[in-house]
């Protein structure tokens, strides 16, 4: 996998509103530099426009004002080398949950020859057994799963997530935010987070920025200098939890 | 009751020596764990309802053979063996129920058990019927045959039967798939593309509502002599409306979140449609190809009673101009079956097309 940086540099994003005949400014100006081995936790309210760079980035939206490059190149599409994970697992419920996880190669026609990276990824997340189930048989941690490596299956170099872990019981959720980190720290690839929950961020991230609504801005970048796995009760834990807080007024 | 205890008492009516252990349970074996202990009374009940279609049956074979008749019956035999026949299919089927129900295998006992009602109503119905026509002429007899004489002249003129059967499918197959591919293409193209829709959607919202056997007429005013094309034509456009109309909505009602999924997986403007897009409106094109084909049912009988010098709306109107009220019938039955058959043939692809499905709707 090749070392990436990718660069946000004074990106704005305005949206028209469906109703009135208003524009909504989602970003403002917003510069910022991440490179590979990093794990970015996005945090802020809602409305602050984390989810907005994430897409932004993915490029499934392209940005008002201003440029996003990977590695000096300009984004403007989509593609597998930016693998991208959303709230809802989003899988394909006309296909098996191994197919699921082959689409991408499929589409690619990269799948001929690569069968055993399917049968990796299964086993990477415990569902061997379920391969041939479609995701309406599956219970939401499991789909959330198979969303998770049907992304990795292309080895992306940045690692897009945008609140995966949202909808899932406070004990899957610890579980998943650990099976991500492991992969993360095995391929040290680029994951940029959004989560509204300040403990994960701290938990996961090896930064955590905090953002701003109206207009969405930045209002702080925390370095989190703690070794990994790190302690939700420790105290240094805690101080970062604290700061944050004060940060969005809590 | 503990789980062993249930366990145990289900193995009670299994001749197998082992238990099974709650964690390798059958399908049909949670059910019955989980079903509730029936009375002896029900279960007594069950028997009788079981065994009801024979006496049914039996009650027709009498009716049949007891009364006089009250107008002439030509081949008496023919419905008596029809009758023997279905009586002993079921008696078979019963015998292995009741056999496989000693033995643990309940299935094939629900299965009767569920059928056994519609199947009595069934014997009933044609003991009535029988009774209406053959016996008492109350449903004015000529115009209403009896079964033995319509199984009697579908057997005589079964050679006309079968020729104008073959006619009506192939006019229908072509007519039907003429319409199908045409119908995926505009309703796909419609649902996916902005610009095509502009373009299409006023000849769907202007042609649509008028009912296909209207144009009947006036096909036949304009194409004169080749009514077979003309048929095709009017079987076609009934189709390629349901379909488009059904392919379009399935297409344009896919969640945005798939598209963006597949776009962040690498998949192509075209995959976006053929990978993503059709897969996911498949439902609702398999619900407009059904409609599309009872359309097209209508439309072939209307036009082959119209104009079509050929098939079984022909040979109805035909058998009506000669008199022949029991050929109609008849003709009658083949439709039916043709219709039934094709039905169930549709079903069968969309159950295993959207096998995906299961769960997902109830």
């Amino acid at each position: 996998m090749e070392s990436v940086v990718l660069t946000l540099n004074e990106v704005s994003k305005s949206f028209a509103k469906v109703e009135k005949d208003e524009i909504t400014h989602a970003l403002d100006r917003i510069s910022l530099n991440f490179k590979s081995g990093e794990f970015i936790s996005l945090v802020g309210t809602s409305g602050c426009g984390k989810s907005t760079i994430l897409r932004l980035i993915a490029g499934l939206i392209t940005p008002t004002t201003g440029t996003v490059s990977v590695n000096d190149k300009e984004v403007t599409a989509p593609g597998p080398d930016r693998g991208m994970v959303f709230q809802k697992p989003t899988l394909f419920p006309w296909l098996t949950v191994e197919k699921n996880i082959a689409f991408s190669l499929q589409v690619q026609n990269k799948l001929a020859g690569n069968e055993d990276r399917v049968k990796r990824m299964l086993k990477l997340i415990g569902l061997e057994d379920f391969k041939d189930d479609y995701p309406s048989q599956l219970s939401g941690g499991m789909a959330q799963r198979v969303a998770l490596v049907r992304s990795l299956i292309n080895e992306p170099g940045i690692l897009l997530l945008d609140e995966p872990l949202g909808a899932l019981d406070a004990f899957t959720r610890m579980n998943m935010q650990d099976e991500i980190l492991n992969v993360w720290r095995e391929k040290k690839q680029l994951v940029v987070m959004v989560t509204h929950d300040i403990d994960e961020a701290i938990y996961m991230g090896t930064r955590v920025i905090v953002m701003e609504a109206n207009p969405g801005r930045i209002k702080a970048d925390i370095p989190i200098d703690l070794p990994y796995p790190r302690h939700r009760s420790s105290s240094q834990f805690t101080d970062y939890r604290t700061r944050i807080l004060k940060m969005l007024n809590y | 009751m503990k789980l062993e205890e249930i366990v145990t008492k289900s193995a009670k009516y299994s001749d197998e020596k082992q238990i099974p252990s709650p964690d390798k349970l059958t399908r049909q074996q949670l059910a019955e764990i989980e079903e509730k202990e029936k009375t002896p009374l029900q279960k007594l009940l069950d028997d009788i309802i079981v065994i009801l279609p024979i006496l049914c049956g039996i009650i027709s074979v009498l009716e049949y053979c007891l009364l006089p008749n009250n107008s002439a019956n030509n081949n008496p035999l023919t419905y008596l063996v029809l009758l023997i026949i279905l009586i002993i299919w079921y008696f078979v089927r019963m015998i292995i129920a009741f056999a496989k129900r000693t033995h643990g295998d309940k299935q094939n006992y629900q299965k009767l058990r569920y059928k056994a009602p519609l199947n009595s109503a069934l014997f009933l119905f044609l003991a009535i019927y029988d009774y209406l026509t053959l016996k008492t002429g109350i449903l004015m007899h000529p115009f209403v045959p009896c079964i033995n004489a319509i199984i009697n002249i579908a057997w005589i003129d079964r050679e006309q039967l079968i020729i104008s059967a073959l006619h009506t499918l192939r006019l229908l197959f072509i007519g039907y798939f003429i319409g199908v591919i045409l119908g995926l293409i505009t309703g796909i193209a419609c649902g996916y593309n902005e610009r095509v829709r502009y373009w299409v959607n006023p000849l769907i919202k202007f042609l649509g509502p008028i009912p296909t056997s209207t144009w009947i007429p006036i096909i036949m005013v304009v194409i004169g002599g080749h009514l077979f094309e003309g048929a095709i034509f009017i079987i076609a456009l009934g189709v390629w409306f349901a379909v488009t109309v059904a392919s379009m909505t399935g297409i344009s009602n896919v969640d945005r979140s798939f598209f963006e999924a597949a776009k962040t997986l690498g998949a192509s403007e075209r995959q976006l449609v053929f990978k993503v897009a059709i897969p996911h409106a498949m439902p609702s094109i398999l619900q407009g190809m059904t409609q599309g084909m009872s359309t097209a049912c209508t439309a072939i009988m209307i036009a082959e009673m119209m104009g079509v010098k050929a098939g079984l709306g022909w040979y109805i109107t035909w058998a009506k101009s000669w008199a022949s009220y029991d050929k109609m019938f008849a003709s009658l039955f083949v439709i039916c079956m043709i219709f039934t058959v094709v039905t169930k043939i549709l079903n069968f692809i969309k159950k295993r097309v959207l096998r995906w499905q299961i769960g997902v709707v109830k």
